[in-house]
């Protein structure tokens, strides 16, 4: 028997998400809203109906074919249309859809430079630069951001790259370190290497004390030494070193 | 030119006819045209161009916005009967955004042109321009301007221009009244005040006694001038007496008395009678002088009748070039006629030299208002009292001192200089070149390598040319009071904050001025640099004429002085000479924005520029704010537009982005509050017992963990530790520089060392006072938890902040504390300081929005580390190692007690200072409001009854174009000044959403257009890229349908 299948009585889903979970062998398939469903799992949008487009569960969405309910309700045990959405919404596996994709990159894109900012100084004045300075540089060592790696992780990454473009540098950390004994001279070898500027530094009696800038990448490095050494303390005075007040331009 | 050069340094020397003087008014009043017509008949530009060249606009950008934007000056020459004048002419600009220029100009004057539009009549800046002239004592003359308008575009008759003339004339002597009177009160207050012991005190306001017979402007007294600037004509009655006189065979005296106000001719009797309007008859204004001109017009411009403009010049008896009548444009012919008959710089130019004073005539007011306002003139020294008279004498003799004051710094393009142009060569120059070229082509015959030397040396000439490549030059805009200054002359350069009596007492104990100090090595006391004089130069609108010496009374320029004044100075031979007093200020710089360049390695040559246009603009301000961004202050938004225009093109030469500047916030806590949006009692108040407030947090290798709880701090001590930052700041540096102790420790007995203990006694005496003022101040907290000062940890963001740790753990292993040391060290002193670390990395970036903290205080209540653990696990680091966890632990810690309490925003909040007219008071108010300010105090101010004093307090996040808004709104009658003042909590919960049946009914369900709190939080998150609770699609049918081809 012929069926017949005009274009007019074709109901078709324009602008689809489509979600997929692949259960016992069986594939299950939702329609959704474009650039909804990621809102839906951040629970950001509450209404079903700003993220489903239907609450059939389809077997494949866009040839129209709807799972069959004995499938359905064998595999997850209730015949319940919209409950079964929701946990295919839930577990389901989606594309992002191209406005996700670019909030989500700008999004990243802000939070290295904020990290960036935070962490960095201009060497010529010891001022931090504004993000959006920031911003332009990393557009100028044409830097696109990597969804797979962590803000901070990009980051520390691109900020020696960064100095083909501006003159900039990791913000100092301010530690102070004192050992007593007999291996202070071999100590004191060991750390010079890793100082950026020597501040502070007594002897007596009973041992040196020393107050210094390091990068704060060495800091592991310098904590290592430390605690090679028994009679070693380590403290750490200040995260970065940056000029804080508000200035007045003059000559 | 030829008269200027030969005359001008003559006539320089002659102090009586010196006049200097400025042009001030409404923008858009006539000030350049006035200025171009006045130029005109020296000869520097074309007559039949002046009004459209506008020759002191120079800039560009003043050219094509057609408004001026700086004050420049020229020296004019002008020849009154038998006696020379130099006319020293200040042009100035009528926007309010370049107000200051205006103030510059003003010092340096003795009288000013203040002119005012008939048909727009008073507008606010003429009412800032009578201020100017007022407080500045220079003696002000009126041009009442643009008549021709009344005669073409709004056709009045004479008699309406008559009326609207008097009216216009009305309003201008009741503002000088008015600034009169408030003076008077002023200084009688002031007097009062002094002798308020004496109880014979008299209660008169002193008005009656204070003469005011030259404050008014009157027509008979000749400092009112009627004209048209544009098409070149101006009166004053004395033009018209003496023709009158004449014809109607009535006396001077006697027409100078009667042809401006209320009197008529009666033809019967042939007299001049009184009561023009009550006898219905036309006052002899109208009669005699409007009449004709509206005649004239007639005739030449509407009419265009050529046989009667024949006649009536012929009637007027004045000599006009036939050929004008032949134009076909009938207002060249009208300029031609008006030129010969009433001509406008004849008019000006006589009225400056008859009514206005000259340099050597300084009364002693102005004097004392030059130098007296910041000292009071009574109590300064002897010395500088000596020099008074020379102020008034004013001579140029070589034993008078020098005393120059420089209102402000121009810049000028290099290549332009006068010593830098090609000058025309004389006749033997001409022939010596010849010879040259004469002698190498011979040596080009005779060797080839003769011409490679000499290429040689060309070359090297042209390298020494190059001097530097920065194309632009500062020219201070100066005027001499005293002497005669010449180049190479040593003079000392004062700073503006220069006092005399410090500076003498300096010298009498032998300090000496270095002559190779500038500006940039002196200390913050000093401010006094020496210099010799390298150029001066005389001001001609867009040149400079150099000049070797320049004598007492001139407005002059002086070249070379960029590394000794910063924006304006006093130069002298005399130390004693005391600083001028600061310039009348009306707009102050508060339009804000950031500046970047496009490129971002182009920063360095922005802060350059930036650098050049801070010196060269005196009404710019420039800093860098905590961030980084560097914040260019301007007094409205043309202002910004030249600054910019000018960093863009002449100072950094690099693109720019400006941008509004970022706000910042900080973040609280508060107690509960106990009322909801709708001032609603909240109900079932939900306990929070200290329990669930604390916060226990466990390091990733469980082998310590922390439990804190947040608490707000009293609004007294967040004030306290603001007061005590510096103090605070200097403990904790101090407390880590002490170091010696250890072996001191096991001596004493006691398990506490004071931290600063190895201060000096008096230090230490403040550090106790300040514990117990916090302490008291802790106490005023209206909580349950009782804190102590004691107890007191560190102190956050950055160990100085509004922020503290509180230490209330009841083991005996860590009970340190700010001020006391642990004498044993055990694992808890170890891993101290990374704890603390914590402390401030939460305080630093809050949970809302990474905002630094402000008025939290954490207590923390139990740190317990597990020591065997721990040692099992430094070995394996899995979760890196042990103090880095500690302090992520921590910061987390704190981060989630905040989160249990109530959490709001901190904006910053300007103070906002605002002069307004009654009549922009309501407008004024609509844009405060919409800007969330809140009006603290409104009273009438106390001089004048016209205007009212405002203060408001403004959010910063709101005052972005601000002063704009208000001056649009209230179309200029109302100026703000932003000062910052202080933190304020917004009182509105950035997560509030409605709960009660009221606020859905106000409300709404969602609730998001009340709420700015969120809004500012969400705009600060977006910007640092943090999660915001926006969607990224809001409607889900909304979206563009892409529709395939299938």
């Amino acid at each position: 028997m012929a069926k017949i299948f005009t274009p007019t009585n074709q109901i078709r889903l324009t602008n689809v998400a489509v979600v997929k979970l692949k259960k016992c062998g069986f594939r299950f398939e939702i329609a959704c809203y474009k650039n909804k469903v990621v809102s839906w799992r951040n629970k950001l949008e509450k209404d079903i109906d700003e993220v489903l487009q239907t609450h059939t569960v389809f077997t494949n969405v866009s040839k129209g074919q709807v799972a069959k309910k004995e499938d359905v309700l064998k595999i997850f045990g209730t015949d319940d249309n919209t409950e079964v959405c929701l946990k295919i919404l839930e577990k389901g596996e989606l594309q992002i859809s191209d406005k996700e994709r670019t909030a989500q990159l700008q999004t990243l894109l802000k939070e290295i430079a904020t990290i960036i900012a935070d962490k960095c100084v201009n060497p010529e004045n010891n001022r931090p630069y504004p993000t959006s300075i920031i911003m332009k540089a990393m557009k100028d060592i044409h830097f696109s951001p990597n969804s797979n790696k962590s803000a901070k992780q990009s980051a520390l990454e691109i900020i020696p790259k960064l100095k083909d473009s501006i003159p900039i540098e990791r913000a100092q950390m301010r530690i102070k370190t004192s050992i007593t004994g007999k291996e202070t001279y071999k100590f004191r070898e060991k750390i010079i290497k890793l100082v950026k500027k020597l501040e502070y530094e007594n002897c007596d009696a009973c041992g040196i004390t020393f107050i210094f800038l390091i990068d704060p990448g060495c800091y592991r490095q310098i904590e290592e030494i430390c605690n090679a050494f028994t009679e070693c303390s380590i403290e750490l005075l200040n995260l970065k070193e940056t000029a804080q007040e508000k200035e007045f331009l003059n000559i | 030119m030829a008269i200027r050069n030969d005359k001008c340094y003559s006539l320089l020397r002659n102090t009586d006819k010196i006049r200097n003087i400025c042009i001030m008014a409404h923008i858009d009043h006539g000030k350049t045209t006035l200025a171009d017509y006045l130029i005109a008949s020296n000869g520097l530009i074309s007559s039949r161009l002046a009004g459209k060249l506008r020759y002191m606009d120079s800039r560009k950008d003043e050219q094509e916005r057609g408004i001026t934007m700086k004050s420049s000056s020229i020296s004019l020459y002008h020849k009154k009967d038998d006696d020379e004048y130099v006319i020293n002419l200040i042009d100035s600009p009528g926007h309010i955004d370049f107000s200051l220029e205006v103030s510059t100009a003003t010092r340096l004057c003795d009288g000013a042109l203040i002119l005012i539009d008939v048909i727009e009549g008073i507008c606010p800046q003429t009412t800032v321009a009578l201020r100017h002239a007022w407080v500045e004592k220079i003696k002000p003359v009126l041009v009442l301007n643009k008549l021709d308008r009344m005669i073409l575009e709004t056709k009045m008759t004479p008699l309406d221009a008559y009326i609207r003339l008097s009216q216009i004339l009305e309003q201008v002597n009741s503002i000088m009244g008015d600034l009169f009177r408030s003076a008077v009160l002023e200084k009688t207050e002031n007097l009062q005040k002094e002798d308020e012991e004496n109880i014979f005190s008299n209660w008169s306001s002193g008005l009656d006694e204070a003469d005011d017979s030259n404050l008014y402007f009157l027509p008979e007294q000749g400092n009112v001038i009627f004209a048209s600037a544009f098409h070149g004509w101006g009166f004053t009655i004395d033009n018209f007496t003496e023709i009158f006189s004449k014809k109607l065979g009535f006396s001077k005296n006697v027409l100078r008395k009667t042809l401006w106000g209320n009197y008529y001719i009666s033809m019967k009797t042939k007299r001049v009678m009184k009561g023009a309007q009550e006898n219905i008859k036309k006052p002899l204004f109208v009669q005699l002088i409007l009449e004709n001109i509206w005649l004239m017009y007639d005739t030449v411009i509407v009419k265009q009748d050529k046989e009667k403009t024949t006649q009536i010049i012929k009637s007027l008896n004045v000599e006009v070039n036939p050929q004008l009548l032949l134009f076909k444009d009938a207002f060249s012919t009208l300029r031609g006629i008006f030129g010969s008959w009433l001509n406008l710089s004849e008019c000006i130019l006589n009225i400056i030299c008859d009514q206005l004073p000259s340099p050597n005539h300084l009364s002693d007011e102005k004097i004392e208002n030059l130098i007296g306002s910041s000292t009071k003139y009574s109590t300064v020294s002897d010395e500088t009292l000596a020099l008074k008279p020379w102020f008034r004498r004013c001579s140029s003799e070589n034993e008078a001192p020098i005393i120059i004051f420089i209102s402000k710094m121009f810049p000028f393009e290099k290549k332009y200089l006068p010593e830098n142009k090609v000058k025309p060569l004389t006749i033997e120059e001409i022939k010596a070149r010849r010879e040259r070229v004469r002698q190498k082509q011979l040596l080009k015959e005779q060797q080839q390598e003769t011409i490679n030397t000499t290429k040689f040396e060309n070359t090297e000439e042209i390298q020494s040319n190059v001097v530097e490549n920065v194309d632009e030059v500062l020219v201070a805009f100066a005027r001499i009071y005293s002497g005669c200054i010449r180049v190479g002359a040593e003079i000392y350069v004062l700073g503006p904050k220069h006092d005399p009596k410090i500076a003498i007492e300096k010298v009498k104990s032998g300090y000496e001025i270095d002559p190779s100090v500038t500006l940039k090595d002196l200390k913050s006391d000093e401010h006094i640099t020496k210099v010799r004089i390298k150029r001066l130069y005389l001001l001609m609108g867009r040149e400079l004429e150099p000049t070797n010496e320049v004598p007492a009374g001139n407005v002059f320029g002086i070249g070379g002085l960029e590394e000794h004044v910063l924006k304006s100075a006093t130069l002298s031979t005399e130390i004693a000479c005391p600083a001028f007093s600061a310039l009348h200020v009306v707009a102050t710089p508060i339009l804000q924005v950031a500046v970047e360049p496009e490129n971002p390695s182009d920063l360095g040559r922005l802060v350059r520029g930036l650098r050049l246009l801070d010196h060269a603009d005196p009404s710019v301000r420039v800093c860098i704010e905590e961030r980084g961004e560097y914040i260019l202050a301007t007094t409205g938004e043309v202002h910004l537009q030249r600054c910019i225009e000018d960093l863009r093109e002449r100072y950094a030469k690099v693109p720019i982005i400006m941008s509004e500047p970022i706000v910042p916030f900080r973040e609280t806590i508060v107690h509960p509050p106990k009322v909801d949006m709708v001032n609603e009692e909240i109900k079932q108040v939900v306990k929070i017992n200290d329990d669930e407030s604390t916060v226990t947090v466990y390091t990733t290798n469980n082998s310590c963990f922390i439990k804190i709880k947040a608490v707000p701090l009293p609004t007294k001590t967040i004030q306290l530790l603001q007061e005590n930052v510096d103090l605070i700041k200097f403990l904790t540096t101090s407390a880590f520089t002490d170091v010696n102790n250890d072996n001191l420790a096991a001596s004493v007995k006691a398990c506490h060392t004071f931290r600063f203990r190895h201060l000096q006694p008096d230090i230490i005496q403040t550090v106790l006072n300040f514990k117990t003022k916090l302490n008291e101040s802790l106490k005023s907290s209206s909580t349950q938890i009782t804190l102590q000062a004691e107890t007191v940890w560190n102190f956050g963001p950055k160990s100085c902040g509004p922020n503290i740790l509180f230490n209330e753990i009841e083991k005996n292993e860590c009970k340190m504390s700010f001020w006391n040391r642990l004498n044993v060290e055990n694992i808890y002193t170890k891993y101290e300081s990374n704890f603390l670390n914590g402390f401030q990395l939460a305080t630093l970036a809050g949970p809302l929005c990474n905002e630094p903290m402000m008025g939290v205080g954490f207590v923390v209540t139990d740190w317990n580390i597990i020591t065997e653990e721990l040692q099992n696990y430094s070995t394996a680091s899995t979760y890196g190692p042990f103090s880095g966890q500690l302090i992520y632990s921590v910061k987390e810690a704190c981060h989630r007690a905040f989160q249990m309490q109530p959490q709001r925003l901190m904006t910053a909040m300007y103070s906002c200072d605002i002069v307004v007219n009654t009549e922009a008071l309501g407008r004024m108010y609509a844009v405060l409001n919409k800007r969330h300010g809140r009006i603290v105090h409104g009273d009438l101010s106390s001089c004048s009854e016209a205007t009212f004093k405002i203060i408001a307090f403004l959010p910063v996040g709101e005052s972005f174009l601000f002063a704009s808004e208000v001056r649009k709104q209230t179309s200029g009658l109302a100026n703000p000044q932003l000062v910052f003042s202080h933190w304020e909590v917004i009182d509105m919960d950035p997560f509030w959403k409605p709960n009660t049946e009221e606020e859905y009914l106000l409300y709404g369900e969602k609730a998001d257009s009340e709420n700015y709190a969120r809004a500012y939080m969400n705009a600060v998150r977006k910007r640092k890229g943090l999660l915001t609770d926006e969607k990224v699609v809001e409607c889900a049918e909304k979206q563009r349908t892409l529709s395939k081809n299938k």
